[in-house]
Formats: structure tokens, sequence, C-alpha cells
């Protein structure tokens, strides 16, 4: 009887070695915890930095763009000779210190086209908190130079911060400041750094100027809500390119004057 | 930051202190092993009386003295089970009291009255259980048979009733409604707003399905054990009997077990698109590879032992050579649900990959795909059981081919439905795909139904080739319930990682956040050790329940006419 025994105890725990040995070889995925809430006056730079290197692979989606070679300059690795973005950011405008640098990048991307490139880079200080937005480039600084980055520049104003809980909640104020213009929303939002309109913006996405032609508003919502829900058709390569943050950027009344507008557009 | 703002507030206005430490493993392993060895425990206590309720009935209407000694059998079990249910339940209170206490404070505060009404009924639900087992002898004849009956009825009403007041909790913390805000003062939270949430109903549902799939793989294998231990052939008959009822019930019941996932897993969608996506395609998305995997070892095993059971019936021989096509179609469905559908993967991946969605992925990870391959692998299942069944008789009514006929037609037609949708599904949005997998379960279980009333009546009256030879199975098949056991309590611990997991760093999603140490929701490597631990360690008391039932009496089993000698002789090795 004790083989028996020692046969079920090893039939046993042969399974749950089996079990806990494939769930430990699969690609481990944590789900963190969003630190903008974490940063207080005292924070320090290397909180920051750790701060902003989550929310660079992480909810900035910058990595749908930086580090794949072609689409965008590359920030973490060097690019073409320059240095990583910690080492290049103080030389590219005559007068603006790395910090100024960076920030106009976010705020304001078309200031200065790092050469070669489109102009696709969406405006990210609407879509990101000033926290998240200073935490990123404290991480850019340090790939490279010095962090400068200190409390004192997150604008203690925290009615423009947009909270990072996940989406859904509340209504909120939206971005554009809540106007429910569509255009300002699409020019709030960034679509035209992908998407073409009437003529304006970029290429690498389906244009939009017929999409009402396509696809009907319900769909065109869903599509906006959750990007991977339907993918167009000849854009499968680029499934997944398209950010998933904007049904949590958008109040109700903006997502449907955008859906109308678009739907529109036949 | 309105958040910050919130939890200064809340923080303020509640002196108690947040978040105690549990030395050595932490807080929160602490919670989790308590909290998921008292649930297996739950599902123990909750999917036995299910079981020895049904066997009993079958022993009262259909006369088989068999089934009632089984019943007994199993609540003997129970009683030990209790206790050792309301011990683990006692710890997890004080765990959540001592080292949650502003999260304990904030439920007791909405949930307070339920809490009491659980408590009552615990005893109410104990004491039916005494009258039940310590009753047994006494109300063995006529009505009073039908009275003790009912008591295990009451049993299961009570059990049930318990079950969805802790339900609620829990699913309130996954789906408070959506009114409820974090600054909402929890003491003006109407009760039953509270436990009427979106997700409660399905957890209800599906916690009662999977409740009877766990009570008989546990059956099983008991079973297994008393059969590999037991040293007359009349005792090996009895528990090669019992472990295939365990089984038959385990793999029915979980054929049901993926629609009420469906339904759970549209809940939550409907209540927060984020949160399904967080479930599906976000830091989970692997898990569900796990989950496919697990499945399918279900199956195969499943399969494989009812295979192995055709040595034991006569004329079996004629079906043998079906067994490997569905052997083929399990493993290919088994690969197409275990396909992905979108991975978290960093930019070099990416890259590779050309996009988030894997041109393979993108053909074989949707949902078409896999609803397709899973209907398939149910109908493939349940032929094997039809099979099974059909093994030793031959049919003698006159419509005997044409009725054959019908039922492979059946399987053709549901079969074909279950491809149509499937591949139909890529071409249409994904609102009316949703739609279609609704067609496809409703193919295949009327499928199971027509085809199972054909067969009854086929079976009236039909030659036998010969008595099922209960107990002339070979060892590895009893190994293979044991398989079944293990990897549907892992499933157990599994599942309930995503439940809990998907609120990630919410103790009630959007309203309280976790702000202890332990607030991020670790990756599956971690949780895949703590599941395994959870097993184990009820594995171990469950053994030990099972012991101590052969100590305080005989096993029921009695050998036709020989004395009970040779059931005593096999008492004594039970155990490890
Ligand atoms: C839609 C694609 C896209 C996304 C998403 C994107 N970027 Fe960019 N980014 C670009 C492109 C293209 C350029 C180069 C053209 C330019 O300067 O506008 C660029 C330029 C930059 C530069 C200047 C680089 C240099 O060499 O001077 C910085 C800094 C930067 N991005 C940071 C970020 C950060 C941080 C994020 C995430 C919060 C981000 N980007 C997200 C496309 C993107
Ligand atoms: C970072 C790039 C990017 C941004 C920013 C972006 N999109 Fe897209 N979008 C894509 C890509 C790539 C596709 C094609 C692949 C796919 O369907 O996912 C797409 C597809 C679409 C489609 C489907 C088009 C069709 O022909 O079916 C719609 C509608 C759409 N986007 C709307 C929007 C709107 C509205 C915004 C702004 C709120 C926006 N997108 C912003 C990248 C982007």
């Amino acid at each position: 009887m004790w083989v028996t025994n020692l046969k079920i105890v090893g039939v046993v725990l042969g399974t749950l070695a089996l079990y806990t040995l494939i769930a430990n070889e699969i690609p481990q995925v944590q789900s963190e915890v969003p630190q903008t809430l974490t940063l207080g006056t005292n924070v320090t730079p290397e909180q920051l930095v750790a701060a902003g290197e989550k929310v660079f692979n992480g909810i900035g989606g910058c990595t749908t763009c930086h580090g794949l070679g072609t689409r965008a300059p590359n920030l973490l690795t060097d690019e073409t000779g320059t240095g990583p973005i910690g080492v290049r950011c103080g030389k590219r405008e005559p007068g603006k210190s790395c910090k100024q640098y960076l920030f106009e990048s976010l705020d304001n991307p078309t200031a200065y086209v790092v050469p070669g490139y489109q102009p696709i880079m969406p405006v990210m200080t609407k879509q990101l908190s000033p926290e998240q937005v200073w935490a990123v480039i404290a991480f850019l600084e340090s790939q490279g130079g010095t962090v400068d980055v200190t409390a004192s520049d997150i604008p203690s104003t925290t009615s423009t911060a947009s909270s990072t809980g996940g989406g859904g909640g509340g209504g909120g104020g939206g971005l554009a400041g809540g106007s429910t213009d569509p255009k300002a929303i699409i020019q709030a939002a960034g679509c035209l750094a992908c998407h073409k309109l009437e003529g304006q913006g970029q290429v690498i996405a389906p244009d939009l100027t017929h999409v009402g032609s396509r696809r009907t508003a319900d769909s065109i919502r869903k599509k906006i809500l959750d990007p991977t829900s339907s993918i167009a058709k000849g854009y499968e390569k680029l499934a997944g390119i398209m950010p998933k943050t904007f049904g949590a950027m958008m109040n109700a009344a903006q997502l449907e004057a955008l859906v109308q507008y678009l739907a529109a557009h036949k | 930051m309105a958040d910050g703002a919130v939890m200064l507030l809340q923080a303020a206005a509640d002196s108690t202190r947040a978040y105690g430490e549990f030395p050595v493993i932490g807080a929160r392993a602490f919670v989790w092993i308590t909290a998921e060895v008292h649930l297996m425990f739950a599902a123990f206590v909750l999917g036995v009386p299910m079981f020895a309720v049904v066997t009993e009935a079958i022993g009262i209407f259909g006369g088989d003295e068999r089934y009632d000694r089984l019943s007994k059998e199993f609540t003997r079990l129970l009683l030990v089970a209790y206790s050792a249910t309301a011990i683990w339940g006692a710890t997890l209170v004080f765990g959540l009291s001592t080292l949650y206490p502003r999260f304990w404070a904030y439920l007791t505060a909405i949930f307070a009255p339920s809490m009491w009404v659980y408590a009552g009924l615990f005893f109410v639900e104990s004491f039916t259980l005494y009258l039940y087992y310590y009753g047994w002898d006494r109300w063995k004849k006529g009505r009073a048979k039908l009275g003790h009956w009912t008591l295990g009825i009451l049993l299961n009403v009570w059990g049930t009733v318990v079950m969805f007041i802790a339900n609620s909790w829990l699913t309130y913390m996954m789906s408070p409604p959506r009114d409820i805000t974090p600054t909402t003062d929890p003491t003006t939270i109407k009760l039953w707003h509270a436990i009427a949430n979106a997700t409660w109903m399905p957890i209800n549902v599906h916690r009662v399905v999977a409740n009877v799939v766990f009570g008989g793989a546990i059956v099983g294998a008991y079973a297994s054990y008393r059969f590999l231990a037991a040293r007359t052939d009349e005792e090996r008959a009895h528990y090669d009997w019992m472990g295939y009822v365990g089984n038959f019930i385990a793999m029915s019941a979980l054929i049901v077990l993926p629609f009420a996932g469906y339904w759970l897993g549209r809940e939550i969608y409907q209540y927060d698109q984020s949160m399904g996506i967080t479930m599906m395609g976000g830091f989970m998305s692997w898990l569900w590879v796990i989950q496919a995997f697990l499945i399918a070892v279900l199956f195969l095993t499943g399969n494989y032992y009812l295979w192995i059971g055709m040595g034991r019936i006569p004329g079996a021989e004629r079906f043998r050579p079906y067994t490997k096509w569905l052997l083929i179609i399990l493993v290919l469905g088994a690969i197409v649900w275990g396909t992905p559908h979108t991975m978290i993967a960093d930019s070099k991946e990416l890259a590779a990959m050309g996009g988030s969605h894997h041109p393979l992925l993108g053909a074989l990870g949707v949902m078409s795909a896999k609803n397709t391959a899973v209907n398939l692998m149910i109908l493939t299942t349940f032929l094997s059981f039809l099979l099974y069944r059909r093994a030793n008789t031959r049919p003698v009514v006159p419509w005997a081919g044409t009725g054959t006929m019908i039922q492979g037609a059946m399987f053709a037609i549901a079969a074909g439905i279950v491809l149509f949708y499937g591949i139909r599904g890529y071409f249409v949005e994904a609102i009316v795909r949703i739609g279609f997998s609704v067609y496809q379960v409703l193919a295949v279980l009327a499928c199971i139904v027509c085809v199972t009333v054909i067969d009854i009546l086929m079976a009236r009256g039909a030659q036998s080739l010969g008595a099922i030879r209960w107990g002339k199975m070979p060892a590895r098949s009893q190994y293979a319930l044991f398989i079944l056991a293990v990897t549907f309590t892992w499933l157990m611990g599994l599942m309930g990682f995503a439940r809990s997991g998907i609120r990630q760093y919410w103790h009630v999603w959007q309203v309280m956040q976790d702000t202890s140490k332990y607030a991020a929701t670790p990756a599956l490597g971690y949780a895949s050790k703590m599941i395994s631990l959870c097993v184990l360690i009820f594995l171990c008391l469950v053994a030990f329940v099972f012991w101590l039932g052969g100590l305080a009496e005989k096993s029921t089993f009695v050998a036709p006419g020989a004395g009970d000698e040779g059931g005593g002789r096999g008492d004594r090795h039970v155990g490890h």
C-alpha cells in the first residue's frame, strides 16, 4: 500500500508542479498601481524617474512609436550618433535647456520637429496629468543626462489633472476644456497625428474623410472606446497602434459629438 | 488628484489604522491562503450535499440500495468538513479584521445585517446536517425516509443561501452599483442595493454549477483512493462504480459551466468596459492560456477515463476504433482554444509580430474560433459518453437503425451549425458575432437533449451483451481521477485569482483604493505558487478528513453475504 500512496502523492505533486511551472514560464506581467497619487511635495528625483519609466512604458503609450526604429526617434538608445535623449536634449534648440526642450516636445511637439520625421507626435500634455508629464521628463533626462525636475515644476493646480483611475467613472471635465466642438476635440485628442480628415493630418492610419460611409455611428463609437474591437480593413498590421485611452479622456457629450460628426462624413 | 484628496479625507475621518501586518508571509498572502482554503472547503460542503441528495433520491425512487449507502458515506465526510470550513472561515474573518481593518469596517458598515443572517443560517445548516446524518438509520423506511430526504434538500437550501450572501460581499467589491462613489458614506448605502449588484447573480449561478463539478471530482478522487486500497473484488467493484458516478456528475456539470462563464463575462463587460478589457486582453490575457490548458487536461483526462472504462464493458470493442478520431478532435480543439487573443508585449516583440495582433493569433485567437472549438469539444465528449452508454447493449426496437441514423444526423447538423457560425463570425461586426455564440450553444444543447431522449427510448428492452464488470479497471484509470480532482481544484484557485485580480489596486472597484504595500496585483508566476500551496493544504486536510471518516466507522461498503471483513481491512489504509 505504501507504494500506491507514494504514487498518489507523486501524481498530485507532479500535476501541481507542472501547472506552477507553466505559469512561471509565460511572460510575467504584474498590474502596477498608477504612481500619480504618490508624488507629494517632497518627491525625490529617483521616485520621479521610477514613476516616469512606468508612464513611458505604460499609460503614456510612448512605445507604440518610440523604440521601433523607424516611426519616431529612439529615446532610450542612441539616435544617429547624437546619443540617447538625455544627452542630446539640451542641444536641440539654442537657448532651451534640456528640461524646457523636453516639456516642449510633449506640450507642443510640432514646435520643433526632429529632421527626418513626420510631425505625428500627439500633444501629450492633453492626455497625461502634469505629474505624469514631469515624471516622464525626469525619466528621459535620466537617459544619459542629469535629472533636474523637482516637485516645484509640477503645477499645484489639481483641477487640470486627469485622474488615471482606469476610465469610466464620473463624467469629469473632459479634454479641450470640455468643449463639444468636434473639431476642438479632434485637435485636442490628437487624432490627426495618425489620421487624415478633410485633407489635414497624417496618413499612417485610415483617412477619416469618408468614414461615415464605411461605419455606422455605433461602430465608430465602439472603435473609439475600444480600438481593438474591430480593425480597419487593410490596416491589420497597425492594429493596436490606436490609443486605448480616448474613452477615459472624453466625457459622454464629447464622445457623442465626435461620433456624430464623424458618422456624418459620408 | 481628486482621488487623493478624497483618500486624505477618508483617512482623517477614520482614525483606525488602515492595515496590519502578518509575520513572514505578509498580510496579503495570509488572507489569500485563508480565503482560498476556506472557499475550497465551502465548495466541498456545498457540492457534496447536492451529490448526496441526488444519490439518495436515486436510491429511494430507483430502489437501488447502493445509492443510499453511497449517499450516507458522503454525509459522514461532511461532518468533519463542516468544522474545517468554519475554522478557516473564522480565521479569514480575524485575518481581515486585523490586517485590513479599514476595509473591513467599510464592508461591515454596509453588510452587517446580512452577516448576522449568515451566521444564523450557518447554525441552522449545521443542525440540519446533524439530523440528516444521525437520523439516517432511524428514518429509513416509507414516509420517514421521504422526511429524511427533505432534510437533505433543506441542507442544500441553507447552504446555497449562505453562499449567495457571501457572494454578495465579494461581488460588491467587484462591481459596486454605479451611483456609489468614493465619497458615499457606506452607512447610507441600502443593503439590498449593494447585494443586487451587476455580477451577483452570474457569480451565484457560476458557483452553484462549479460546486457540483467540484463535489463530483472530490468524490471521484475519494473513490479512486478506496479502489486502490481495496483488498477484495467486491470492494473494488463498489469503488470503481462510485468513481464512475463522481466523474460522470463532474463532467456533465462541467459542460454547462462555460455558458455560466460567458454570462458572467458579459456582465463584467457591460458593467465596465475597461474591466472587461483588463480581464481578456490586458495583463490577464495569459491567464486564459493557462485556463485553456487546464480545461484541455480536463477534457482529455475525462475522455481517457471513459475510454479505458470501455475495457470493462463487454461489447465495447466495437467502438474502439473511433476513439482515436475523437482524440484528434479534442487535441485540435484544445490548441485553438488555447490561442491567445491580444498579448501584452514589449516593443521588440511588437515589432517582430507586426502589431499587437499576430497574424496567426488574429485568425485563431478571436472568440469565433474559440467558441467553435469548445463547442466541438463538448460534442465530442458527449459522443464519448454515448458510446460508453451504448457499449454493452444492442438495441432491439425495430427503428433502431433509423434512430441511430437520426442521432448521427443530429450530431452532424449541430457540428455544421457550430462551424457555420464560427466561420461567419469572421465576416461580421463584433456585436453581431457575440449573438452567434448563442446559436452555437443552442445547437449543441438541442443536440444533447434530443440525442439523449432518442437514446433512452432506444435502450428500452435492449439486448445486453453482458454486465459491466465493475472493478475490472487498470490502476492508471484511477490516477486519471486524481489528476481530474487536482486540476479542478487548481482551476478553481486560478479563476478565483482572476475574479479577484481584475479589481487590480482597488478593494472596491473605483470606490475604495488599496493603499497597502500589496496593492499591485502580482503576476501569474507568483499567483500560481500561491494556488499550488492552497491546493496542497486543502488536499492534505481532505485526506485527513477521509482518514478520520475511515477511523470513525467502517466503510459503508458491505460485501453482499460475505460480512464486512474486506471493507474493514481496506479501511486501515485510508490516508497517507
Ligand atoms: C504617434 C507616435 C508617437 C507617440 C505615441 C509618441 N511620440 Fe514622441 N515623437 C514622435 C515622432 C514622430 C517624433 C519626431 C518628430 C517630432 O519631433 O515631433 C517624436 C519626438 C519626440 C521627442 C523628441 C526627440 C528628439 O530626439 O528630440 C521626445 C522627447 C518624445 N517624442 C517623447 C515622447 C514621449 C515621452 C511619449 C509618450 C508619453 C511619446 N513621445 C509618444 C512620435 C510619437
Ligand atoms: C497613434 C495613432 C492613432 C491615433 C492618435 C488615433 N488613431 Fe484611429 N486608428 C489608428 C490606426 C493605426 C487605425 C487602423 C487600424 C485599426 O483599425 O486599429 C485606426 C482606425 C481608426 C478608425 C477606423 C477607420 C476605418 O476606416 O474603419 C476610426 C473610426 C478611428 N481610428 C478614429 C480615431 C479617432 C476619432 C481618433 C481621435 C480621438 C483616433 N482614431 C486617433 C491610429 C490612431
